[in-house]
């Protein structure tokens, strides 16, 4: 009885409820749309832009694990020693002046006695020797600790083996910052572009985890903008820093970073007109935009190559790899992955510039072979495979993105087409790809390498004997002494030669490796933006001297 | 029914055990590292392992993650160093739970209302029109439903945001795309239900009574026809508030359901495993809510719960 006259009470409620519901709905929805209006208006005339990057990953400590958000975040805020502007040109940063010894092993920079951190206090030389040093502790997660093992002990304190105090670094006083190397090191400046060799204050930067990076507070910059504030995952944003040396060539006021975990988001946030600037977006676009001011291409300083396992039959034999290399026919496997793409013959990639030349370091030589299928059945039929009888069939693992899963299938086909011979393919997730990279666990495996810094060294010194990144077993004694001879030596023309000869060693004769394409990076940008300048290392854009008319 | 609770609430704590240590063995057996990344060297990444305990015996691991998890410690992230699990829980979820909760209502108010109207129109054209929506609506994958609300009312009409959650206006779209599926569920079992009890006999009696329409079905019909749709809430619940990769995605929210899958992707062993063990908590106590809820509300469920037929 009594819960039945509970429930006729209730339902005498449940018809005003529900106009309160009603009632609700529509309030809520006349203060969304009063939002809706109220938006898109802006009160200051400041000069600001807004760009969308991908992922928030890694740190803003320099001496940290760093990956994406770094990689936006100090083109704007940090000031290297010295970098090279896209001629190739020193461009003074930090550093006003630089000397070296004659054995290219003591290195010693003059800093700006002007130069101030955003809260207006000097950088020393020993905000640099702070990065190095917490770089130094393998409990930092710096991936970039190994540039410092040139650096005199830098490798032993690393590994535990010696004390700080032998570091090779030296700060006499508060402008002069030295390094000593263990040996000649002639591409050293070119490393100085690398976030372990980037300064951070003394004051506040005491640990990787303690979260100063990030707190608009303690995390202060040497370079054109400063951190205002910083939202994971959302955004962060970069304000004029008017205690910058340079501040007058500096044009904007703010830098909004948004984070897009996807490309298509990233591309609608900029048709939306979201956003100013959406980079890495797929090659989709390029189609979608073709004519238009808002596309802007860039050189990416990578190379997407494949690794033939050395230790696997018949990959050992130099006339299979050199078959394989000659029947593929990058021209129409470009076609069909991507127009962002642009086939290479090279390791070394294909935009990245000899700094003597100023011309991309892969026109200094002739290209190391050329792609010819009948030569390439002959190479076969001498191995003892005629019209790939009795060849084995190869696994060939790649990474389950879109670009390489087209490639492995293209590749598949041409294969199979002009030489016989079958290609089971394997995609994997990312992380597993790495692993069996790293393990060595396959007959064929995709690798991709972006430069860490502007000199063909990034790309050669793979394939050392002694390299963590060999992990197709190679192990050539002249190919690792014509590298070697490049580290030491100091005539610049001398040393493109010796890199030349390597390089045609390694993928002309040897073919160690499968090299496939280029790519270019897509990016959108809003075309009353001007001034933006690409990064000589990366091809990454950079926005420190960019302006905008409205 | 208190003991009712209590078992329950023993059995929730037994499956999140096992749920954390099955989830722990999985993903150290899964090939990767936290530490290996296109570019980092292997030196680097064996120092690295080795400063954060994970070369030492897997059983050892173990014992002592679920010794912290047991003290409440979730650990710390391994991509993002310095920031602890239940920092980056206690920065996604209120995003994820502010859109599921807004998509809940959503669907509890959208779907009830339709699945009424549909039970009781006598337009034949009114029924068909929301069932036909409803098929759709259930048939649509979330992910493309989202990709055409950004086109028609982001990039066509140029009306609401596409990404972020930075303003009220921010929150529409992806509301809209997860509230699709549940509206749809709970159109149908409303309607279904309502339709089936409408013909029954004390129906029939209160309308001879002289009691109204609209009465007659709001009060005594729904109120029995309605119990399917609580027993569903809990699964929408547990669905919408554990964040959808997809639509977390493409709207750019910073939510729960993406951290999840980067965590995956990115190996971040202790992030997988918090994530895991609170979207598991999250599961079990909508389901145990939602029970409650129904017991509260059906003496039968609640006799059959008590054990007192």
């Amino acid at each position: 009885m009594s819960t039945r006259r509970r429930t006729r009470k209730n339902t005498k409620r449940i018809l005003p409820r529900l106009r309160a519901v009603l009632l609700t709905v529509a309030l809520t929805a006349g203060l969304l749309t009063g939002c809706l209006q109220d938006s898109g208006e802006s009160a200051d005339e400041a000069k600001e832009i807004t760009i969308a990057i991908s992922s928030d990953t890694g740190t803003l400590d320099p001496a940290g694990s760093i990956a994406l958000s770094w990689l936006s975040y100090a083109p704007a805020a940090m000031d290297e020693l010295l970098t090279f502007d896209e001629n190739g040109e020193v461009e003074y940063r930090a550093a006003k002046s630089y000397e070296v010894s004659e054995d290219n092993r003591v290195w010693t920079f003059h800093l700006r006695e002007d130069a101030l951190w955003s809260d207006g206090t000097p950088v020393t030389s020993e905000d640099f020797r702070n990065t190095i040093e917490r770089a130094l502790d393998p409990a930092s997660g710096s991936g970039y600790a190994v540039y410092l093992f040139p650096i005199e002990n830098a490798e032993e304190i690393y590994n535990g083996e010696a004390d700080m105090d032998s570091l090779g670094v030296e700060t006499p006083d508060d402008d002069t910052l030295i390094f000593r190397l263990d040996e000649a090191c002639v591409y050293f400046l070119d490393l100085l572009r690398l976030p372990v060799y980037m300064p951070s204050c003394r004051t506040y930067a005491d640990s990787a985890d303690s979260g100063w990076d990030k707190n608009p507070e303690t995390s202060l910059s040497n370079g054109p903008f400063f951190l205002k504030e910083y939202v994971p995952d959302q955004y962060f944003v970069l304000e004029k820093n008017e205690n910058y040396w340079n501040a007058d060539a500096v044009n904007l006021d703010r830098i909004t970073f948004r984070f897009y975990a996807d490309t298509q988001t990233m591309a609608s946030a900029y048709e939306a007109g979201e956003v100013d600037v959406a980079t890495s977006l797929s090659s989709t676009v390029m189609e979608l935009y073709e004519g238009k001011e808002d596309l802007y291409l860039t050189e990416q300083i990578a190379t997407r190559y494949i690794y033939f396992n050395l230790n696997v039959e018949p990959l050992d034999d130099v006339r299979v790899r050199e078959a394989i290399n000659l029947a593929v026919n990058r021209e129409e496997l470009c076609r069909i992955v991507g127009e962002d793409t642009e086939p290479t013959y090279n390791l070394v990639a294909k935009y990245m510039k000899d700094k003597n030349t100023g011309e991309y370091f892969t026109d200094g030589a002739e290209q190391p072979f050329e792609e010819n299928v009948s030569r390439a059945q002959e190479l076969l039929a001498q191995a003892g495979y005629p019209d790939g009888e009795g060849f084995p069939v190869l696994t060939y693992r790649y990474p389950s993105l879109e670009m390489d899963s087209d490639t492995a299938q293209v590749l598949k086909e041409q294969l199979k087409k002009n030489l016989n011979i079958d290609i089971e393919l394997e995609a994997q997730e990312l992380q597993m790809n790495y692993s069996s990279r790293h393990a060595g666990d396959f007959d064929l495996c995709r690798m991709n390498w972006t430069a860490d810094f502007a000199d063909p060294y990034t790309y050669l010194s793979m394939l050392l004997s002694n390299s963590t990144y060999n992990c197709s077993g190679i192990r050539d004694a002249e190919y690792d002494s014509l590298v070697e001879q490049s580290d030491s030596e100091a005539d610049p023309v001398k040393r493109s030669e010796l890199l030349h000869q390597a390089e045609q060693l390694a993928v002309g004769e040897q073919f160690y490796i499968l090299p496939l394409y280029a790519m270019k990076g897509v990016n959108l940008v809003n075309p009353d933006i001007t001034g933006i300048t690409r990064n000589p290392a990366t091809g990454g854009l950079e926005y420190r001297y960019a302006d905008v008319s409205k | 029914m208190l003991r009712y609770t209590g078992k329950r609430i023993v059995t929730g704590i037994l499956s999140l055990f096992v749920l954390a240590t099955a989830t722990f063995f999985l993903i150290h057996f899964m090939p990767g590292s936290p530490f290996q990344s296109g570019a980092v060297s292997q030196q680097v990444v064996d120092a690295l392992e080795k400063e954060y305990g994970l070369s030492e015996p897997l059983i050892s691991q173990y014992f002592s993650y679920m010794g912290n998890l047991l003290q409440g410690d979730l650990g710390i992230s391994y991509t993002e160093p310095g920031t602890g699990v239940t920092e980056i829980i206690g920065r996604t979820w209120p995003l994820t739970a502010s859109v599921g909760i807004a998509a809940l209502l959503t669907a509890v108010i959208t779907g009830t209302g339709l699945g009424i109207l549909r039970a009781v129109t006598k337009h034949r054209a009114v029924k068909s029109v929301i069932s036909a929506g409803e098929m759709l609506a259930a048939g649509i994958p979330g992910f493309a439903a989202a990709f055409l609300l950004l086109y028609v009312f982001s990039m066509k009409l140029k009306l609401l945001p596409v990404s972020g959650l930075l303003t009220p206006a921010h929150y529409v779209l992806p509301t809209v795309a997860l509230a699709l599926y549940p509206t749809a569920v709970i159109c149908r079992l409303t309607g279904n239900s309502l339709e089936t009890e409408l013909r029954k006999e004390y129906v029939v009696f209160a309308r001879m009574k002289g009691l109204s329409r609209s009465r007659t079905v709001l009060t005594h019909a729904l109120k029995n026809a309605y119990l399917p749709v609580l027993r569903y809430l809990g699964p929408a619940m547990a669905y919408l508030l554990t964040g959808s990769f997809a639509v977390e995605s493409i709207f750019n929210i910073p939510g729960l359901g993406r951290e999840f899958v980067n965590s995956i992707t990115n190996r971040d062993y202790t992030l997988i495993l918090g994530l895991t063990v609170f979207m598991g908590t999250v599961v079990i106590l909508a389901n145990l809510l939602t029970d409650l809820l129904c017991a509260w509300l059906d003496p039968r469920t609640r006799r059959s719960i008590s054990g007192d037929i």
